[in-house]
């Protein structure tokens, strides 16, 4: 069964602040992680799906999967002095790929990928403890063509009816977002007020209009990471969202918000 | 082919693989980042680019490298990657 739902920023300075960041906007976003970590300890999930989309560190250009599920017993990355490493839960994984494939989604899956940062930033703070194994789900979000908002909401759609029909506990998470430009001339100019009408627009329950947008719009918003949002909104459907934080910094709009199911 | 031109993250051209790929390894590759810092120009030359990329790389030269194709995110992380072994910036880990 699905048992919350809830959106998280991924920031790295938010795991690791370099002088650049404002210390009090990153303790404040911490304390929404921990608000989190609190939901999750009470809602006592047996797995959590964690939607995520890899910065090229997964996946190279050896092979660009647009949608993946990490299948195996475990995952591992690294990131600066970070070392992370996760128990899968195994059963829920094979039947992700198993019934996403016979629901028609041609899903890619590994057992052997390095598990991206996106990942382990909102679980550095927020696994409950004693810690509950995860299922990583990969969107393709930085190599284009990425998979389209309303692939992805059709995919979150099926997923979550696999996951309602299981009898695990299940929380389903999505890193990443808001507004940003890495590695472009609008690092420092992001786009916030687009961030606000979209948190607008998700306590009203309408997120699915966001399964309209198109990768240009997301693309000039800074937010192609939206992707794993959107595909988290087509498995909680019209609930509306609880925003904990919204946090602009200069580079990024750190958001963290529950869909309450 | 104006609208897709100004998106911020393009479909990486094949012509630019092994600049990507020397990019992707020095952001995620801890011994090749050890032997770029070492001799920047040893390293490139075990991905065998050409000239102009090389110097680019050399450079640190964004705009140059990401009109040759390199992945805006690549370039952006390899060079955070390099600065912070140069330059000892300073964090506080959470």
């Amino acid at each position: 069964m699905l048992v919350g739902a809830f959106a998280c920023a991924h920031t790295p300075q938010l795991l690791s602040r370099p002088e650049t960041e404002d210390r009090n906007l990153v303790l404040r976003v911490h304390t929404a992680f921990a608000r989190v970590k609190g939901r999750l300890q009470a809602l006592r999930p047996d797995a959590i799906a964690m939607v995520a989309g890899d910065h090229i560190e997964a996946f190279f250009l050896n092979a660009v999967p647009a949608l993946a599920v990490y299948a195996g017993t475990e995952c591992a990355g690294t990131f600066g002095r970070y070392r992370y490493r996760f128990p899968i839960h195994e059963p829920l994984a094979r039947a992700i790929v198993e019934q996403g494939i016979e629901r028609g989604f041609d899903l890619f899956y590994t057992q052997d990928a390095p598990l991206d940062y996106a990942f382990y930033v909102p679980l550095h703070f927020t696994m409950p403890e004693p810690s509950v194994p995860l299922v990583p789900l990969h969107v393709n979000v930085y190599l284009p063509p990425q998979p389209t908002p309303r692939r992805c909401y059709e995919w979150g759609r099926a997923l979550g009816e696999i996951l309602r029909a299981r009898s695990e506990r299940v929380v389903l998470m999505a890193s990443g977002g808001m507004s940003h430009f890495p590695g472009t001339d609008r690092y420092a100019s992001p786009e916030f007020d687009y961030d606000r009408r979209l948190l607008n627009l998700l306590t009203a329950g309408r997120g699915r209009e966001l399964a309209a947008i198109t990768a240009e719009e997301l693309d000039r918003a800074g937010n192609i990471e939206l992707r794993t949002w959107i595909t988290l909104l087509g498995a909680v459907g019209d609930a509306k969202a609880d925003v904990y934080c919204y946090e602009p910094s200069w580079h990024h709009g750190n958001a963290v918000v529950e869909w309450p199911l | 082919m104006a609208a897709v031109n100004a998106l911020h993250y393009r479909f990486p051209p094949g012509s630019a693989y092994r600049l990507n790929r020397c990019l992707f390894a020095i952001k995620s590759d801890d011994a090749f980042r050890a032997r770029f810092l070492a001799d920047a120009r040893a390293a490139i030359d075990e991905m065998e680019l050409d000239d102009t990329d090389s110097a680019a790389l050399l450079r640190g030269d964004r705009d140059a490298l990401v009109a040759r194709g390199a992945h805006p995110y690549l370039v952006f992380m390899a060079d955070l990657r390099l600065r912070m072994e140069r330059e000892a910036m300073t964090f506080e880990d959470f």
